[in-house]
């Protein structure tokens, strides 16, 4: 595939995918789907459905046991090891348990993926110091985790996760530990980003946001992948949210 | 501000391997220059050697008496021997002139030397490439000529030159030790390392680190630690060192030379901690890369 096609390709393809772990059963059967550039999809399921695998596997912390899984064109089972590291650049995951570094402040844990890229300290402090005033944590950059409730926790590995700009950004209950006003808001960080070209998917069980920014749905159940359209094409829907100014 | 550590805030090598690397570098440069001073010692002891013997024919008895005619034929029975031996080059009678000019230094005219019961010398020129077998001619002259005297340095210096030899490759054998041992050593404390820092390691790898932004951490730290202890070995070797220089200096003789290194010496003992850093920084390199690749 050339390079022009790939830029135009999904960002993520998924072929007859199936995974297991080790010799346990399958926890993802026959995944098929694709991920536009620039569109915004809910994963729903029950616990255990496989949210946290799928995702995994678009964060390439795992092959598929069966099938294909392309990212930006490229398949994921045929990458180097440098052009695996050159692709999870262009990612950003906000896990469900943050995975904070305990030892860095907020401000070093948000600078972490910026550092890796090699930015200059320089930009680094002045986009970090930003982000932060953005999630409202402007007061709390020197803190240590530790000394951060689980919101601002959760903000922080929020903060980390987008601070790259990422082509494609990915969120495991990205809004669990915080009030739903705040949650709203971190989802218009999310909207921004989408409205720059981010494809976003966002693994949640919070029914409440589900309806209110009606996007389309990545739904699992027992392994199995099925695609609910929204009733508003995600763009309209966007654009709605932003011209409304939705920050209730 | 400052950047901060990402992987060492906490851990466990932090003290190990300084530690570690002082006591093999205060080994290594103390057993380093007994090898380089035992090795001056042998390659003296072997030119000494290598050149050539003498055999002397006495001619007087040991009460006094003259030996006359029975020296000419031990002169000749020593020559018909030496030369038939293997690695011997020529051997020729010194000529009275010849021992006048070797004995001037000390004894002044020849009137003097006349006086004295010197000895007949047969100067033996040996091949320094060959093995000589001393116990042989030495054996053959004590069967034909027991009035002969074999003089050579070679015959007491060859069991302490296979000493020395053995305890040159003994101090190559601990030094080989020391290197095996700082090579498990590293190994084990950055294993040790990379499990504490598995979750930090990991995350990063999910951020799109390549390989090398961990393994040069990894490896540069090695370094640094290990060079600072290594320096801290070196110079707690330095009085130990003078110390043995200063109550070794009384022996000093043919057998054992001044304790004394030479400049290049000197510089062959600084590279100890840069060896063994340097060792560490490979060591590590390797480990983490190895490591990194049970990661997608």
């Amino acid at each position: 595939m050339s390079e022009k096609n790939k830029l135009s390709s999904p960002v993520a393809e998924f072929n007859g995918v199936s995974l297991r772990y080790g010799s346990g059963p399958e926890v993802l059967k026959d995944i098929q789907f694709a991920l536009d550039p620039g569109s915004f999809y809910f994963m729903t399921g029950e616990s255990g459905a496989g949210k946290t695998s799928l995702l995994g596997l678009l964060y390439m912390a795992h092959l598929p046991t069966k099938g294909r899984v392309r990212l930006f064109g490229y398949a994921v089972d045929e990458l180097s090891r440098r052009a695996k590291a050159r692709i999870r650049r262009q990612m950003g995951v906000v896990f469900q348990d943050f995975r904070l570094l305990p030892h860095l402040t907020a401000f070093d844990n948000v600078a972490l993926p910026l550092r890796i890229a090699g930015v200059k300290e320089s930009e680094i402090r002045r986009h970090v110091s930003e982000m932060l005033t953005w999630v409202g944590l402007e007061k709390s950059m020197r803190l240590l985790p530790e000394a951060l409730s689980g919101g601002e926790q959760q903000r922080v590995a929020i903060a980390r996760a987008v601070i790259t700009r990422p082509t494609l950004l990915m969120a495991d209950e990205p809004t669990g530990n915080v009030d739903d006003a705040m949650a709203k808001r971190l989802l218009h960080l999310f909207l921004e980003l989408n409205k720059l070209g981010t494809t976003v998917v966002i693994a949640t069980h919070n029914q409440g946001l589900i309806k209110h920014f009606n996007f389309p749905q990545l739904h699992l159940e027992k392994g199995r992948l099925s695609v609910i359209q929204s009733s508003t094409p995600y763009r309209d829907m966007a654009a709605k949210l932003f011209n409304r100014g939705d920050k209730e | 501000m400052n950047k901060p550590n990402i992987f060492f805030a906490t851990d466990p090598a932090k003290l190990f391997l300084p530690w570690m690397s002082m006591l093999m570098s205060f080994i290594a440069v103390l057993i380093l220059a007994a090898g380089m001073l035992t090795y001056t010692s042998v390659t003296r002891w072997q030119r000494s050697v290598s050149g050539s013997l003498t055999v002397q024919i006495p001619t007087y008895t040991e009460l006094g008496a003259a030996r006359g005619e029975l020296v000419d034929k031990d002169i000749e029975t020593a020559l018909t021997i030496l030369r038939a031996s293997d690695g011997i080059l020529g051997a020729t009678v010194l000529s009275d002139n010849q021992m006048a000019d070797l004995m001037t230094p000390w004894l002044g005219d020849n009137a003097v030397m006349a006086e004295l019961p010197l000895p007949k010398l047969i100067d033996v020129t040996v091949d320094p490439t060959a093995q000589l077998d001393l116990a042989q001619i030495q054996a053959d002259l004590a069967d034909q000529v027991p009035a002969a005297t074999l003089d050579s340095h070679r015959i007491w210096l060859t069991p302490l030159l296979r000493l020395s030899s053995g305890i040159i490759k003994l101090i190559g054998f601990i030094l080989l030790l020391l290197v095996l041992t700082t090579s498990f050593t590293v190994i084990y404390a950055t294993r040790t390392s990379l499990s504490v820092h598995e979750p930090v390691i990991s995350l990063v790898h999910m951020m799109g680190a390549n390989d090398f932004y961990v393994t040069n951490q990894y490896a540069n730290r090695s370094f640094r630690l290990t060079l600072a202890g290594a320096l801290f070995g070196f110079g707690l070797a330095l009085p130990i060192m003078a110390g043995a220089s200063f109550f070794l200096r009384g022996v000093s003789s043919e057998l054992v030379i001044q304790p004394t290194l030479t400049l290049m010496q000197w510089g062959t003992l600084i590279t100890v901690p840069f060896v063994l850093s340097f060792l560490a920084f490979i060591t590590t390199f390797k480990t983490v890369l190895a490591y990194l690749k049970r990661f997608l």
